[in-house]
Order: structure tokens, then C-alpha cells, then sequence
């Protein structure tokens, strides 16, 4: 893996943010995973932004925390946590990989409501991780397929985050571009 | 709706369609467009294997976005869209280049001693479509919406600044790859919706059309700004 002592310290600092309660400190660790993943492109390090900031946006629900199966599923993903916090201080790859598989496989054995919006946060936390490499340069198509998610809902999320009206993404002239289009059809 | 026949020599001029662009379609509905402009255009609507299998073959399995492969599948069936291969293209010398343009895209840049591997398959086998067709002699542009690309080949260095600000370190550029990129042409969904707007082959007639056009291409990922659409309508 990349960058483990960054990934270590991100994760620390994590675990510390959840036993406060702080989503927002959560949330902007998950960003800094998100600009090591983007210079790497280690799928550990992608895999370190979408656990974080997954979580962020879980704590930061507290209705969550009503519903069947909320406290197996909260100790489980802790439990996850202190066990890749322990692999990373070990250089152990294989115990960060199978504590990652933890939490995807807790998802899948809860059930109702909380399977429903736990996935979803999961789901979403891919594509805004993907719009956030997108973001920081690298292709839509590069990006998809890191992330192993479709095209289609990269471009709409990015679509509607608003990132074409950056100023560094203008080049070329508008009106030339225009009369290269309109010469091709001539 | 079938393309009607161009007059003209079909093979002298082409388009490369990256897959944005007939996702932005794609997910606006509005294909047709894509068929009404491929009937006054003298030349053809080309796609390789590598877009086809990110608008078609892929999304065909996925049920959110099944209705828009189907469109786009369509546009293939209809020969509105077309493979190399109908110009004696091989796939094999796409992939050719396609593996040379990777390398040199994902070797431009560096940040903390690591390369920054910015293409896909995907752009890179419209890259390497377009580099083939230039060297036949066939007038040819890139229809891609996303930005990384298109910073690439037309203006790099503010591709690094990107890189610099987003990613909070100092980037390095490899100069002599920047000339590789420097003659590919490039549009977007939104030159091509101002072609069917001035062509006029929309269907509706209402001031607002091009206005509601661009910002919908827009909203589907076409890395255009609120600044240049204001710019495009001031030219129509």
C-alpha cells in the first residue's frame, strides 16, 4: 500500500472524530484521503477514502441509530476500524484488505431499512468519491473505472456539482470552436 | 428516423464520438438530435470498441441506465453511429495506438516522484481513432465533454494548476509528451447542439431552446461554463 502513514493517521484521527460525535472532522479527513488516492490511484487508498467518508455521513445521521441492527452493524464498522488501524501499523496488507471486506460484508447482512440506507450511503460515497478524483484532474473514464462505477452516474453528479464553471477548465475560444463545428458540417 | 444519404464523399470527413457526449444525449433524451445532424453531415459518426462498451455493453446491465444504452444501441444499428471497421480500420491498430497514447498522457505529469495516470481506454482509443484517421487523410474532430482531455491537448498547463491546487503539491510536466497531443481537434455536446440549432433541425420552437439545451448538456456532464453558454447563445 501507498502512503500508510498518512492512511494510519487518517484513520486515527477517525476513530478519535467518532467517539466525539464529529461528522464534519470526519468528512474533511475523508477529503484527505481523497487527494493521497487521487495522486496514487492505490485501490487501498480509494478504498480508505470511501470507508471514511462513508462514515461521516453515517454518524452524521441519527435516526440511523434507532432503527434494527443499528448497534451489531456500529460496533462491527468500529471493530473494522481498530482492526485496520492495527494492520496498517503492522504493514499488514492482507488484514487491511479483509477488515475493508468487514464492513462491506456487515452491509450485506443487515437487513430492512438500515441495509437499504446503509448501501445507499455506501453507493453514494463511491460516486462523490469518483466526482472528487474527477475533480482533482484525472478523466471521467479513468475515474469510473476506479472506482468501478458507471459513466452514466459520474456524469450526472458531476453534472450538477457545478465543476465546468472552474475558470482553469476554458481553452480554446468559444467562437473558434464554434466555426470548427460549423466548418465540419459545411 | 433514418439518416438521410449525404451527397458527398462519406469517408472525407468523420467525427469521433467519445462516450459523454452520447451519455449527455443519451441521458437528455434527446438522440434524434444526433440523427437529424449525422443526415446533413458529409461523413461519418464514428465510435470505437472501447466507447461502445462503455455506452452500450456495460450500461445494458445495469437497469438505472438500460433505457440510454438502448437509445445510443440504436443510433449503432441505424448507421448513424459506425464502427472503424467500416473504413477498414482495424481494431487492432486503434489499440496500437491507444496503449501508445496512454503512455504517453499517464507519463506527463508527476507529482511526488509518482506519475499521474490521467486517461482511460476510453479517451485514449478516440485519441488514437482521430491519429489514424489523420494520417488517411480523413478530416476528422473529437466530440468529448469531459474536461481532463481536453486540458490535455489544449491547454496543459492548466491541467497541472489542477493538479497543484487540488491535490496540494508541486507537479511536474514531461514537455516533450505535450506535442504528441497539440494537433488533435476537439468539440463538445454543446458546439454539436448549436450546429442542430442553427441547421435548424429542432423540433421546438421557442427562444429558450438553446438556453435549455446547453444548460441540460450541460447538467449531464458537459464540461462547459455558465460564462461560455452565455458566449454560444450571443453567437446564434
Amino acid at each position: 500500500m501507498q502512503e500508510r502513514g498518512n492512511v494510519l493517521r487518517i484513520f486515527q484521527e477517525t476513530k478519535k472524530a467518532v467517539e466525539i460525535g464529529d461528522s464534519a472532522k470526519i468528512k474533511n479527513l475523508g477529503n484527505q484521503t481523497n487527494n493521497t488516492a487521487a495522486l496514487t490511484q492505490d485501490p487501498d487508498n480509494i478504498a480508505a477514502a470511501v470507508i471514511v467518508y462513508s462514515l461521516s455521513k453515517i454518524i452524521e445521521r441519527q435516526d440511523y441509530k434507532k432503527l434494527p441492527g443499528w448497534n451489531k452493524f456500529y460496533g462491527i464498522y468500529m471493530g473494522a476500524i481498530d482492526g485496520i488501524i492495527g494492520a496498517l501499523k503492522r504493514d499488514d496488507d492482507a488484514a487491511y484488505d479483509k477488515n475493508i471486506s468487514v464492513i462491506r460484508i456487515a452491509i450485506e447482512h443487515l437487513s430492512g431499512k438500515l441495509r437499504i440506507y446503509i448501501q445507499d450511503v455506501f453507493r453514494k460515497a463511491d460516486i462523490n468519491r469518483a466526482s472528487k478524483l474527477y475533480e482533482h484532474g484525472l478523466s471521467m473514464e479513468k475515474t469510473a473505472s476506479l472506482l468501478g462505477i458507471s459513466l452514466f452516474e459520474l456524469a450526472d453528479y458531476a453534472g450538477s456539482k457545478g465543476l465546468a464553471d472552474a475558470p482553469q477548465i476554458k481553452t480554446v475560444d468559444v467562437k473558434a470552436r464554434i466555426k470548427m463545428a460549423m466548418e465540419m458540417f459545411e | 428516423m433514418k439518416p438521410q444519404k449525404s451527397k458527398s464523399n462519406q469517408t472525407e470527413r468523420a467525427i469521433v464520438f467519445d462516450s459523454g457526449v452520447l451519455i449527455s444525449f443519451s441521458m437528455n433524451g434527446i438522440t434524434d438530435i444526433i440523427r437529424r445532424l449525422k443526415g446533413i453531415f458529409p461523413g461519418r459518426f464514428l465510435i470505437t470498441s472501447e466507447v461502445k462498451r462503455e455506452v452500450i455493453d456495460v450500461p445494458l446491465g445495469i437497469k438505472k441506465f438500460e433505457l440510454e444504452a438502448l437509445k445510443i444501441k440504436a443510433l449503432l444499428d441505424d448507421g448513424v453511429l459506425e464502427v472503424p471497421g467500416s473504413l477498414g480500420i482495424k481494431d487492432s491498430e486503434i489499440e496500437k495506438w491507444d496503449n501508445e497514447i496512454l503512455g504517453i498522457a499517464n507519463s506527463t505529469f508527476n507529482g511526488e516522484g509518482k506519475e499521474i495516470h490521467i486517461l482511460d481506454h476510453g479517451e485514449a482509443s478516440c485519441l488514437a481513432l482521430s491519429k489514424i484517421l489523420t494520417d488517411r487523410g480523413i478530416k476528422n474532430l473529437v466530440a468529448i465533454d469531459e474536461r481532463t482531455t481536453r486540458l490535455l491537448v489544449e491547454r496543459p498547463e492548466n491541467l497541472k494548476g489542477i493538479f497543484e491546487e487540488r491535490m496540494n503539491t508541486k507537479i511536474t510536466i514531461k514537455t516533450q509528451n505535450l506535442k504528441f497531443f497539440r494537433d488533435f481537434r476537439i468539440i463538445r455536446s454543446a458546439e454539436l447542439a448549436y450546429v442542430a440549432y442553427k441547421k435548424d433541425l429542432l423540433d421546438l420552437r421557442n427562444g429558450l431552446v438553446l438556453d435549455a439545451l446547453l444548460y441540460a448538456l450541460k447538467f449531464k456532464g458537459a464540461a462547459i461554463s455558465g460564462d461560455e453558454i452565455e458566449q454560444i447563445k450571443k453567437l446564434a
